[in-house]
């Protein structure tokens, strides 16, 4: 089992309280505001990575405010009065002059900013990220600067067709929960969105008490809880209660279909069925469905479909959210096959699956893959971080640590029930791409 | 398994611990590192292919028939083998030279490099998998002419190469034309041709015992004959007039655009580091000027880069800006970023962005080493390079020793606004329609 400890570490600066640890990430919290602080001491290269998840995303926004996070997160890298550009202090030019990778990314459930950088500048990714916490400027004229450039960005996305399907099915899916909207937000809402409008949302949303600092890599851990203490310890936590997302996807009736038509080659579908949030424990055996369905040449749908050439490729994907998301099935399909071709063997492959389970040695076999992906995943202070952020976006950041003990419990009859119960018509929505030349 | 060396730390100095030695017919290159239980390897052999007579593509589809069976394995056995460890195995197919890179924990890694040999010294090439592997070539294909980006890159290394140039890439149509006459036959030519031990490299980095590689390698590999296929690719640019290459594309709203012109210089050239860190401080990174000017501060874009790209030991390659710009913003976008290039080959860069940048360069190596996958792909492509080992250490100093002069000289010599031919792909903009009329 993973080892879970409850003593604290010796040397503790006070203004720090242990919370727990569990297979070596020791978790942290400052009284004072609130912020959680895991940290993984690793050995390897002197370098670490610094990430701060905000516990919000896409999730969080209303009608007519769509994109508000991902628009933000582009104007956290516009400064602070400290970090600016006009002083030649810019965030990118300061953090990377010292070599750091550095960027940020918005979804769904999260918002997380990182710097991977060598280990002695890790008190200046820290001293930002503090910074930045509060002292975002916001200013009018890099809003209106940064709303061309994620017009752009949503132009190069609605480029793909592929990610045009998954627009539209996840929108087709929720009618209700705000998954319904894509992460970059509505067009018309990015060109309508205010200064004041972000403000009140950094306002809202950016507090010490919403946010979890993790660092990884090789640092010491008593100077890295010492600056952390320096750098966030004088934050005050949000004046207001932060707003949670109360809103429950009405359960879905029957199944439902979009189509995508644009210029291009081949057909792609996407089944997309109601799975169960990602912290319960049907969520860990559709992480195992997908694998014995979808992944690699011993997979079922590979060996029906991709093998018999009707698709090109095929990925099973469990996306695990905070609340109820898609499982979802991607193909592509071959040249020459139609849609409804696909869609029936991915159809009775799945239906084999729940008539008649799978095999010890499927099951085996899945759980050998997500083992050793667990192991490469540790390879590196960024992957760690960027496994540990999804973990985090779900609800409970020992969700990357306790996995493997979770993946031990599944059975090959949770297999077939958990397909029977999340696989179903009245569950699913599908989504053609159809070229059009 | 457990080693008298110990693991790398905060040395920085890799050569020291890299093992370099004969094992069966090639080179192999082991490092150990701190991570627990995972390898990452990347191996290559020069191929010497005849791409003026479209090799390229004979090359892409002997490689993807390789996992496709063997004398002694069918496709699923092999399969079974890296799935039931969760490892992986990739072979490709990257010009001059086929490579094989992948990971598993470190026990599995004799069974790995087992299937590996097997795949690349007797494959099957079964017509029926040759049916369905030139099937998947040309789905990839199809894919490949849905993407702005893909089609202005071909765009653009038509003008700047000849066929033979390793840096050229035909048509996509062309290549659907070619791929429709080739047989199972001229798969199995190619292969007894151009495949074999002939500059045969692996590297090898993780958890591992330097001896026991060694003994695997050179037993899986042993008797693996060199071919005799000479090279006959071009080396040099073609001359083509200065001009503009448009791909119109129907519904795509973001317009993909390449700049560049070709540099006369190699990898190993004594300018190469000055012209390097001078790119860079023009378009290497988000505080470079391109970044900085043309979507800091005129939102332009979304994207802005330039490098210095295909640029080898073995031939001569270009520096090409990359620029994505919505529908309505591309004749101003193209113009800002020309300004910009203009401006910067005139003026030279400052000693303040000189500093900068060799600090950004010489610290992101070294953040970019941390994972065991990438420190194989450095140690790989330094030893393909020719480069002796040292010189994984050395080139944060070669860096380091830059002078303002070096580099302001390297950027007049080889970077000319006046030569740079452009290829942008997308909805047709009006100057795109001027261009083609």
């Amino acid at each position: 089992m993973t080892e879970t400890i409850s003593a604290p570490p010796r040397d503790l600066p006070a203004a720090v309280e242990f919370q727990e640890a569990s297979d070596g990430i020791e978790c942290y919290r400052l009284p004072k505001n609130g912020l959680r602080v895991l940290l993984l001491p690793q050995d390897g290269a002197p370098v670490a990575t610094s990430m701060v998840t905000y516990h919000v995303g896409s999730r969080n926004e209303r009608t007519g405010h769509t994109g508000a996070t991902h628009m933000l997160e582009h104007l956290m890298f516009k400064g602070t009065e400290r970090y600016h550009k006009r002083q030649g202090t810019s965030i990118f030019e300061t953090l990377q002059a010292v070599g750091a990778k550095v960027n940020a990314s918005t979804w769904l459930d999260r918002t997380n900013y990182y710097e991977m950088l060598p280990t002695e500048h890790l008190p200046l990714a820290l001293d930002i990220e503090a910074d930045r916490m509060r002292g975002a400027l916001i200013d009018t004229e890099d809003v209106e600067d940064e709303r061309t450039v994620i017009l752009n960005e949503r132009d190069r996305n609605q480029n793909d067709p592929v990610s045009r399907l998954f627009d539209e099915v996840w929108g087709a899916a929720f009618v209700a929960h705000p998954y319904h909207h894509p992460t970059i937000g509505w067009k018309s809402d990015i060109e309508r969105m205010t200064p004041d409008g972000l403000r009140e949302y950094y306002d809202t949303f950016y507090w010490p008490n919403n946010a979890t600092l993790s660092i990884v890599g090789q640092f010491d851990r008593g100077e890295t809880l010492a600056e952390v203490t320096e750098h966030f310890g004088e934050i005050g936590p949000a004046p207001r209660e932060i707003p949670q997302v109360t809103t429950e996807e009405p359960e879905q009736s029957g199944p439902r279909r979009v189509t995508v038509r644009q210029d291009g080659q081949l057909g792609a579908v996407l089944m997309g069925f109601k799975s169960p949030p990602a912290l319960e424990a049907d969520s860990d055996v559709l992480d195992v469905v997908a694998r014995i369905l979808a992944s690699g040449k011993g997979s079922r749908l590979f060996q029906r479909c991709t093998d018999r050439g009707l698709t090109s490729d095929v990925f099973g994907i469990n996306f695990r959210l905070r609340d109820p998301g898609l499982f979802s099935v991607f193909a592509y399909l071959a040249p020459d096959q139609d849609h409804p071709t696909v869609e029936d063997a991915i159809h009775e492959t799945i239906e084999d699956l729940q008539e008649n389970g799978v095999t010890q040695e499927e099951l085996d076999r899945a759980r050998s893959q997500l083992r050793a992906q667990i192991a490469f995943d540790r390879d590196g202070p960024m992957r760690v971080a960027s496994q540990l952020n999804e973990a985090l976006a779900a609800g409970d950041w020992k969700l990357y640590t306790q996995y493997l003990d979770r993946l031990d419990d599944v059975t090959v009859d949770d297999v077939q029930r958990v397909a029977q119960t999340y696989l179903r018509p009245d569950r699913l929505t599908v989504g053609r791409y159809v070229p059009t030349s | 398994m457990s080693d008298s060396s110990s693991p790398t730390h905060s040395s920085p100095a890799l050569a020291p611990q890299i093992q370099d030695r004969t094992a069966g017919p090639g080179r192999l290159l082991t490092l150990r590192t701190s991570v627990d239980d995972v390898v990452s390897f990347r191996g290559s052999f020069v191929t010497n292919p005849d791409l003026a007579a479209g090799d390229a593509l004979r090359q892409q589809l002997t490689v993807s028939l390789l996992d496709k069976g063997t004398e002694h394995r069918d496709r699923f056995e092999l399969a079974r083998v890296l799935e039931a460890c969760g490892a992986k195995l990739d072979l490709s197919s990257d010009g001059l030279f086929v490579e094989m890179s992948g990971r598993a924990l470190v026990d599995d890694l004799p069974r790995v490099m087992a299937v590996a040999a097997e795949m690349l010294r007797a494959p099957a090439f079964d017509p029926e998998e040759f049916r369905k592997a030139r099937a998947q070539v040309a789905a990839d294909l199809q894919r490949r002419m849905e993407k702005t980006s893909a089609q202005a890159s071909t765009a653009l290394s038509q003008r700047l190469f000849p066929e033979g140039h390793p840096n050229f890439s035909p048509l996509p149509e062309t290549v659907l034309e070619w791929l429709e006459g080739l047989t199972v036959q001229d798969v199995r030519d190619y292969h007894e041709a151009h495949f074999g031990s002939t500059e045969w490299t692996l590297a090898v980095v993780g958890d591992l015992q330097h001896d026991e590689v060694a003994s695997v390698v050179g037993e899986t590999f042993s008797g693996w004959a060199p071919h005799d296929a000479p090279a006959v690719h071009d080396t040099d640019a073609a001359s083509t007039d200065v001009g503009r290459t448009a791909v119109p594309m129907p519904d795509k709203s973001n317009v993909d655009v390449r700049l560049g012109h070709t540099v006369p210089i190699r990898r190993d050239h004594n300018d190469y580091p000055a012209l390097y860190v001078g790119n860079y401080i023009l378009g290497g990174n988000f505080a470079a000027r391109l970044m900085s000017t043309v979507r800091d501060e005129m939102g332009l874009t979304y994207s802005i880069r330039s490098s210095l790209s295909g640029v080898s030991t073995r031939h001569v390659g270009s520096w090409q800006t990359s620029v994505t710009l919505s529908h309505d913003a591309v004749d101003e976008g193209i113009a800002a970023t020309r300004d910009v290039i203009r401006e910067f080959v005139a003026e030279g860069a400052t000693a303040e962005e000189l500093d900068a940048k060799k600090t950004t360069i010489t610290g992101s190596y070294s953040v970019g080493l941390a994972t065991t996958e990438r420190l194989a792909q450095s140690i790989l492509t330094n030893a393909e390079r020719g480069f002796d080992v040292s010189y994984l250490d050395t080139f944060p100093e070669e860096i380091r020793a830059l002078t303002l002069d070096e580099v302001n000289a390297a950027v007049q010599d080889y970077l000319d606004p006046e030569s740079i031919q452009e290829a942008l792909a997308g909805t047709r903009p009006r100057s795109m329609e001027a261009a083609a009329a």
